[in-house]
């Protein structure tokens, strides 16, 4: 069984059907890049893989449990999968350490003594230690993203999905987030991303979606796909890419 | 201008003082709990109870506050609830200060994106638990100076009061004047006392606000 296991998703807003039926399984442990032109769904899908929307029709389950806002237990299923967001959405009114800490101490994940120590552990893992009693605002984008990295990982998911966290970020942060992404992925970390940046989805995905019109419109291991493409629309994409 | 035959009268003075920075302050604090409350009702999906809330905050920002005093302390005892004139004043003048605080406390609220609310979510917190720790703190610092203006305001007109005789300070100075024929005097140094109680608290309230909202803004 799949952990995320996605059949037949149907959502629309207002008039416009953003999603028109999208099917995806991803394995424990995999690393799935979602790519596509912006308004082909991608954000969407996540969006809906948390039951931050609902889907009109289809169904999406994970850890083979079914997925919709209405859940007797959304808390806790949110507590297994993280989302980081493009705009890092870092509360500015506490420090980094009550940032990571506020969550697992409000949800009795752990108590107030082992709070420092797992806000010091998250923070060591993005390299990010020294800036536990630092407010948000003095951080630089690059390194509130890896706050917002660290945040969730306080919660021990065991998915993440990312939807384009270095898309905010000065070119010359993005490497420093993707470098954080790129060692959990070593660590084995289930990850779903929307992202634009191709070089890191050919080197480090284990499978890359392409989304258009509100469908998985072809999908593969990186290598085959961006070297041959089948579509003209993936082909026309990797070329604007470029 | 003589002020000496005021000397002998400040203890009324001091009273009156005390009386009206009880008024205020207790009008205040009922106000805000009302504010709150009203905005929390404002952003829910009740539409009867936002309809009421909507009722209350223009009736009472549409009518005159001398007049809700005098409803309170004339009319209400004619339904079987009669208040002494301080308390009358203080229900009166809390149900004003609430109707304003509901609409600065709302702004507030609203100016908290939607986004931290889905970060608080997707970190599995409870809807209590994303307002009571994610949006109150930002949405009461936003509506902090609002409040405050409107706080002092609430000072100033507590001398409506006076008109059912509650031993606030205003009241306190027209007896003194009626004593004393000292209009001039009387009435300068009753200003003086607002002009001071005023700043004062502009003054307190600048200390809390940078004691209690430490977090830098954004740039």
């Amino acid at each position: 069984m799949a952990l995320v296991e996605i059949r037949d998703v149907h959502k629309t807003f207002g008039k416009v059907e953003v999603l028109k039926g999208v099917s995806l399984d991803v394995e424990e442990g995999e690393i799935v890049t979602i790519i596509g032109r912006s308004g082909s769904g991608k954000s969407t899908l996540l969006r809906c893989i948390n039951a931050l929307e609902s889907v009109d029709s289809g169904d999406i389950r994970v850890e083979g449990q079914k997925v919709h806002a209405g859940m007797p237990d959304l808390k806790k299923f949110r507590q297994r999968v993280g989302i980081v967001f493009q705009a890092f959405n870092l509360f500015p009114h506490l420090k980094v350490e009550r940032n990571i800490t506020l969550a697992p101490l409000l949800t009795g994940r752990i108590d107030k003594a082992k709070a420092r120590a797992l806000a010091e552990d998250v923070l060591t893992r993005v390299g990010l230690a020294d800036k536990i009693d630092a407010w948000p605002e003095q951080l630089s984008g690059g390194q509130q993203q890896r706050v917002a990295i660290a945040r969730c990982l306080a919660m021990s998911p065991h998915l993440m999905l990312f939807d384009e966290v270095t898309s905010a970020l000065d070119p010359e942060l993005v490497g420093e987030v993707l470098k954080v992404m790129e060692a959990m992925a070593k660590q084995g970390m289930t990850m779903i991303l929307v992202t634009h940046e191709m070089g890191f989805a050919r080197n480090v995905a284990n499978r890359i979606v392409f989304m258009h019109q509100g469908r998985v419109w072809e999908q593969g291991p990186p290598a085959k796909l961006f070297a041959n493409p089948e579509t003209p629309e993936l082909a026309s994409f990797i070329a604007s890419a470029k | 201008m003589n002020f000496l035959p005021l000397w002998r009268y400040q203890n009324q003075l001091i009273d009156g003082a005390i009386v009206t920075l009880e008024l205020t302050v207790i009008s205040a604090l009922a106000g805000l709990l009302i504010g709150i409350a009203g905005a929390v009702v404002l952003k829910g999906r009740i539409v009867p109870l936002r309809f009421l809330v909507r009722f209350y905050i223009e009736l009472f920002r549409n009518t005159p506050s001398l007049i809700q005093i005098f409803i309170v302390f004339f009319v209400l005892p004619s339904f079987g609830l009669k208040l002494p004139a301080f308390e009358a004043a203080a229900v009166a003048l809390s149900l004003y200060f609430g109707a304003y605080s509901v609409e600065i406390i709302r702004a507030g609220l609203d100016s908290i994106p939607r986004s931290q609310v889905e970060a608080g979510q997707c970190l599995g917190l409870s809807g209590w638990q994303v307002f009571r720790h994610i949006i109150l703190p930002p949405a009461l610092r936003n509506a902090y100076p609002a409040v405050t203006s409107q706080f002092v305001l609430l000072l100033l007109g507590t001398s409506l009061a006076s008109q059912v005789a509650a031993d606030e300070l205003f009241h306190v100075a027209g007896f003194i004047e009626s004593r004393t024929y000292r209009s001039f005097e009387v009435y300068a140094v009753i200003c003086a006392v607002y002009f001071a109680m005023a700043m004062s608290f502009k003054a307190l309230f600048a200390v809390v606000g940078l004691a209690a909202f430490r977090w830098p803004r954004r740039r």
